[in-house]
């Protein structure tokens, strides 16, 4: 009896183990097998994290080194609105913190969503007090945010990255595919923790490689010097606007380009597009007499026109086309040198007209205008200059003193570029390597010529003339102590858009130039638009060339030709 | 014998544990070492910034001419001296160019 008993509990101990394995197979043939696909994509999606990488926008160096532009990863702060318990209480928590309005924050967190921002690319300080404090339902994430430490200096040449890091304005939009890193999806293993792990076999990540590094031809010091001599003289001249721009002559290579007034790319909210536009290569303006100086150029290499020829002034006004030239000042026999020096419209007119419409045209083409001078910046202007086809009778004399042409600053200075540097036009540059993450130089800008314009002693006879305008016509303030300066004044009558004519009261002063004359190192122009009161722009525009000239000369170690001597014992140095 | 090759096979399993959980603890260590690279990245990064506005021209004049009463030189007070041997021979070395910053009062703001 008990032996059956005994066996009968062992057949039941038997079932219930079978029973119960019986049923972890079941599960497992479940799991493992009939769930199989569906579990593995489960885990993967829990153990798995995939994550896009992107490298740190490139940075932004002048000539020294010197940091004009670059990344910092700063906090961005974001909401889970159906995590966040209180969003009133976390929005009056947050408002002081991110400098947002509260009921803004709260309005935020009442959305039905599963992600909102609150406040991007903060201030790195404003950070840390995420580090400290924890609200349920909101995170930070770090982001690339662009910094330009010297604020407004070179603004609108550097431009500026907007919000998602891409390049908008100048340089910044122009090398957007050299200055952005390396951008990378990445699947990331990680714990319960959400830690990342490392598996068998899985490479260990590399970090994407940030942006090109770009070395500008500016130099910041000599930015500063022009930044600030525009400023002050746009402000004494209650002008518009103002625009300067300093190259070598012999390279082309921009050592300083500034527009006034001025804006901070760290802070562009509620700034309109006007006031970041780089007008020295947008906008383009008649020259005025500034354009003499090519037609000297272009009339002497022709040999229409030799400084010594005489000229007659007609006493001040001369009838061309039923319309009449006049001059500022009543003159009467002059040389073609004096014509330029002393800036006469009616001597300029009958050098153009012997010249003829189809020579000067194809010099003023040779000289650059009327087309883009490639500079590696974006937004640039070709310019007015018609084809002589529609040329009118007065044309050619219009033409010769700077009307009825439309110029950019950088056209014209990368013209009398040409005069400076003995005769050839230079492609103007501003980046001058680009480098990558480890410093190698990637690709390296040289010096490029783009054609011969006129021969060397045309310069030197254009040079010689230039700086008699200096020495003994219109750009006397342009002067600088020690050096020989040759250059042109401009005094420009604007269009009045409702009269469709010239105006009375609005002009565009300018000189353009360079220094030293007989060995240069730089070429120099400086556009005011629209000075009030006296408006001559050997009296508003050639005192910043002086100013900007001499400083910069000195800054560059540039002695004067007639240095003081001293006499020292011999072997000593 | 078989105590032996069951003590290499323990080992074995003991061995093939133990590298596991190290890559375990290594990777963690990694992790955090990146995270600490980062930081640092970070920090430098911000001090480069510092740096570079600190070092303005704008500011450095602003603080010579405002707190350190400097000013720029004036005309004439730069003063470029070429030097030359005497003529007397030997004749020796080439002309040596000097700038003379020439000393004036100047008017100190503080």
């Amino acid at each position: 009896m008990a032996v059956s008993l005994r066996r009968s509990r062992r057949y039941v101990m038997l079932l219930v183990l079978l029973g119960g394995f019986g049923l972890v197979l079941f599960r497992l043939v479940t799991l493992q097998v009939l769930q199989a696909a569906e579990l593995t994509v489960k885990a993967d999606r829990q153990h798995q994290k995939t994550v896009s990488l992107e490298g740190a926008r490139g940075t932004i160096v002048d000539r020294n080194g010197k940091v004009l532009a670059m990344n910092l990863e700063v906090p961005s702060v974001f909401g889970v609105p159906t995590d966040v318990d209180s969003p009133a209480k976390a929005a009056r928590v947050l408002s002081p913190v991110l400098h947002v309005r509260a009921n803004e924050l709260e309005q935020k967190l009442r959305q039905d969503r599963r992600f909102v921002w609150l406040a991007r690319k903060l201030d790195p300080e404003q950070g840390r007090w995420f580090e400290r404090t924890q609200i349920e339902g909101i995170g930070v994430v770090m982001e690339g945010r662009r910094f330009y430490p010297k604020g407004p200096l070179l603004s609108h040449l550097l431009g500026f990255a907007g919000m998602d890091g891409q390049g908008l304005e100048g340089i910044e939009r122009r090398y957007e595919s050299d200055l952005q890193g390396e951008k990378r999806v990445t699947v990331l293993q990680r714990d319960a923790k959400g830690r990342t792990v490392f598996s068998k076999g899985q490479q260990a990540e590399q970090a994407p490689a940030p942006g090109h590094r770009l070395v500008l031809t500016i130099d910041e010091v000599i930015q500063y010097i022009v930044e600030k001599e525009l400023d002050n003289a746009v402000a004494r001249a209650q002008a518009k606007s103002g625009t300067m721009i300093v190259l070598e002559p012999h390279s082309g290579a921009l050592l300083a380009l500034a527009g006034s007034p001025r804006f901070d790319p760290n802070v562009l909210s509620n700034l309109s597009p006007d006031r970041w536009r780089n007008r020295a290569l947008t906008d383009a303006y008649e020259p005025g007499s500034t354009m003499k100086a090519i037609l000297a150029a272009a009339a002497i290499e022709e040999r229409v026109m030799k400084p010594d020829t005489l000229v007659f002034g007609e006493h001040g006004s001369m009838a061309i086309a039923s319309t009449v030239i006049h001059d500022h000042e009543k003159l009467g026999w002059l040389t073609f040198a004096q014509v330029i020096q002393k800036s006469s419209n009616i001597g300029a007119a009958k050098a153009g007209i012997a010249l003829g419409d189809q020579r000067l045209y194809q010099y003023l083409q040779a000289f650059g205008f009327g087309a883009r001078t490639e500079i590696d910046l974006p937004g640039e202007a070709t310019g007015l200059l018609k084809n002589p086809k529609s040329w009118g009778r007065r044309t050619v004399a219009s033409v010769s003193m700077g009307q009825e042409v439309g110029v950019t600053p950088m056209q014209m200075v990368t013209a009398i570029g040409a005069i400076a540097n003995g005769g050839q036009l230079m492609k103007p540059y501003v980046v001058s390597e680009i480098r990558d993450a480890q410093d190698e130089v990637k690709r390296q800008i040289l010096p490029q010529v783009r054609r011969r314009v006129i021969s060397p002693e045309t310069a030197r006879a254009v040079t010689r003339i230039l700086e008699g305008v200096v020495t003994d016509g219109t750009g006397g303030k342009a002067a600088i102590s020690g050096f020989r300066v040759a250059g042109k004044t401009g005094t420009a009558q604007k269009i009045d858009p409702r009269t469709g004519t010239y105006s009375d009261s609005k002009f565009v002063s300018s000189f353009v130039g360079y220094v030293p004359a007989d060995n240069p190192r730089l070429a120099m122009i400086v556009v005011i638009d629209e000075p009030q009161g006296e408006a001559w722009g050997g009296a508003v525009a050639a005192p910043v060339f002086n100013r900007v000239g001499e400083q910069v000369l000195s800054y560059m170690g540039v002695s004067s030709p007639e240095p003081v001597k001293l006499a020292m014992a011999a072997g000593r140095s | 014998m078989r105590l032996l090759a069951m003590c290499v096979g323990l080992c074995l399993v003991f061995l093939f544990v133990w590298e596991r959980v190290d890559m375990v603890r290594v990777g963690y260590q990694v992790e955090r070492l990146k995270q600490e690279k980062t930081l640092l990245e970070r920090e430098r990064d911000q001090l480069r910034v510092k740096v570079s506005a600190l070092s303005a021209p704008d500011r450095i004049a602003k603080v010579a001419t405002e707190r350190l009463g400097m000013a720029p030189p004036q005309r004439g007070q730069i003063i470029v001296v070429q030097a030359e041997p005497l003529a007397v021979p030997p004749m020796q070395g080439a002309p040596v160019e000097l700038r003379i910053a020439k000393h004036e009062p100047i008017a100190v703001r503080r």
